[in-house]
């Protein structure tokens, strides 16, 4: 694939009380642009990213309205897919590149979301699963609780296998200036924090975040030495409903687009250096681990407490703090994770750099895994 | 916010739901929950399966704490589903309590 990261920014993480979600937008647009050393004029094409923009700012045409506040009449959409909006749009944005309608595109994941009372926010989250969940009284946390109950009783992963991934993406966010809670936390901090749903605390969670990230990616022939290509870039879906599947200690979409994206990339695991995955909840990213194949199903625990995904390991894991710690609007979070690893890839990482890193993959979920978008990309 | 039309769609196929047995592959307890059923905390959500090898995600009632265990046997019943606004329909849907 010809396509490449030209630019790349990412705003603050946590509560913009002074700004809107277009600020949001129009901020990381305007750096990353910048970054790139392109004009806006020669942005084509605009993919925004986003998944509550219509009932919590009353914005449908959100594609529109970025671009109206960027000052370009260009192509403009906006992609919904839950959580993984933002790695929707990156995909649809490079299928553009591919066709050949446009040679250089801007990619903007934004969510606000603190303006409002965290049980609002809750319940509209819940719009990302079935009509039988709603009814249910389930919540996020509470359908990601039933996937590690399942994974507890199958495979006898502990909630101290768990708590290790709060711990880790917390002392990365610690090491990141962008994050919303760039502090760390310790495993009896993680256990003995307020109970949300069982078995999960409040420490097993992503939190409610504002923020923004965007891309520039460009299909044009770079000059410089140092350029990041995006090697492979897949989606796949699944039931909405996980009472519909087969396995509740998978997400078969993460497996199945990642299949796709290594064979897409001529890679396998053994080559990825550094990973962005979706840590929404704690179990989240033992799943990942595994789904990935980064180690057997039922060991995602065991490999993340061995310390090979923490900064200085063997892989380095949500190197941002993940969604965990760095935090989750949720429009932006799969671009974000893209930003991350384009910054680690160039060895601009800053304090939470990887050394040697040159392939890496981003994973991005949509509501429990009904969607699943994979990068992998190389320097 | 209830629409009377779609709530009436669904309702009248309910008492098809009625009387199936099934039992608990796994539960969780909810201790913050969304906008509208948070006069319900701490409640039990469970994915059952049914005898006819079906799942389904829903909430269980009228249970004691020993009978909170995986395998436990339930049935359906038609409850109401949480709290409505003053100004909205009152839903009933699928539950499940242990036999």
């Amino acid at each position: 694939m010809n396509v490449h990261i030209a630019g790349a920014a990412v705003t603050k993480f946590g509560e913009h009380w002074t700004k809107t979600l277009i600020d949001l937008a129009t901020d990381a647009a305007s750096e990353a642009i910048k970054d790139a050393a392109v004009s806006l004029k020669d942005i084509e094409g605009v993919f925004v990213g986003n998944m509550l923009s219509g009932t919590l700012q009353r914005q449908e045409h959100l594609g529109a309205a970025v671009t109206s506040a960027l000052g370009i009449n260009k192509s403009a959409f906006k992609i919904e897919g839950a959580c993984a909006s933002g790695g929707l749009a990156v995909h649809l944005a490079i299928q553009s590149l591919l066709a050949g309608t446009y040679e250089t595109v801007l990619v903007v994941g934004v969510e606000k979301m603190t303006d409002f009372p965290p049980e609002e926010i809750s319940s509209l989250l819940m719009r990302a699963g079935s009509e039988e969940e709603r009814e249910a009284g389930l919540t996020f946390p509470a359908l990601y609780a039933l996937l590690a109950k399942a994974h507890m009783q199958e495979f006898g992963t502990t909630r101290e296998h768990m708590a290790h991934v709060a711990v880790k993406n917390h002392y990365h966010a610690s090491l990141n200036s962008k994050a919303q809670f760039p502090f760390e936390v310790s495993i009896e901090k993680v256990l003995n924090s307020s109970k949300v749903t069982d078995p999960f605390t409040l420490l097993d969670s992503s939190p409610i975040t504002d923020g923004a990230a965007a891309l520039v990616l460009t299909a044009k022939k770079s000059s410089s030495k140092k350029k990041v290509s995006i090697i492979a870039s897949t989606v796949v879906t699944d039931t909405i409903a996980i009472s519909d599947r087969a396995s509740l200690t998978e997400l078969a979409a993460t497996k199945n687009a990642a299949k796709k994206a290594f064979s897409l990339a001529g890679v396998s695991p053994k080559d990825i250096d550094i990973m962005e995955v979706h840590d929404c909840f704690t179990i989240a990213e033992l799943l990942a681990m595994e789904d990935l194949g980064f180690c057997k199903k039922g060991e995602g625990g065991a490999y993340v407490a061995s310390g090979a995904t923490r900064l200085g390991g063997k892989k380095p894991v949500n190197t941002s703090g993940g969604l965990k710690a760095c935090g989750h609007p949720v429009g932006a979070t799969g671009v974000k994770q893209l930003v991350e690893i384009y910054d680690q890839l160039l060895g601009r990482g800053g304090k939470k750099q990887v050394t040697k890193a040159k392939v890496g993959l981003t994973q991005n979920i949509g509501g429990t895994g009904a969607t699943a978008v994979v990068h992998i990309l190389k320097v | 916010m209830t629409n009377t039309i779609a709530s009436w769609r669904k309702t009248k196929e309910l008492h098809k739901e009625l009387g199936r047995v099934g039992k608990i592959v796994v539960w969780t307890r909810i201790y913050v929950a969304p906008a509208g059923f948070q006069q319900q905390v701490p409640y039990v959500v469970a994915i059952v399966a049914f005898d006819d090898k079906e799942k389904r995600t829903l909430q269980l009632v009228d249970y004691d704490e020993e009978q909170l265990t995986v395998g436990q046997k339930v049935i359906t019943v038609i409850r109401r589903v949480g709290f409505p606004g003053k100004e909205d329909i009152i839903t009933y849907g699928v539950k499940v309590k242990p036999v």
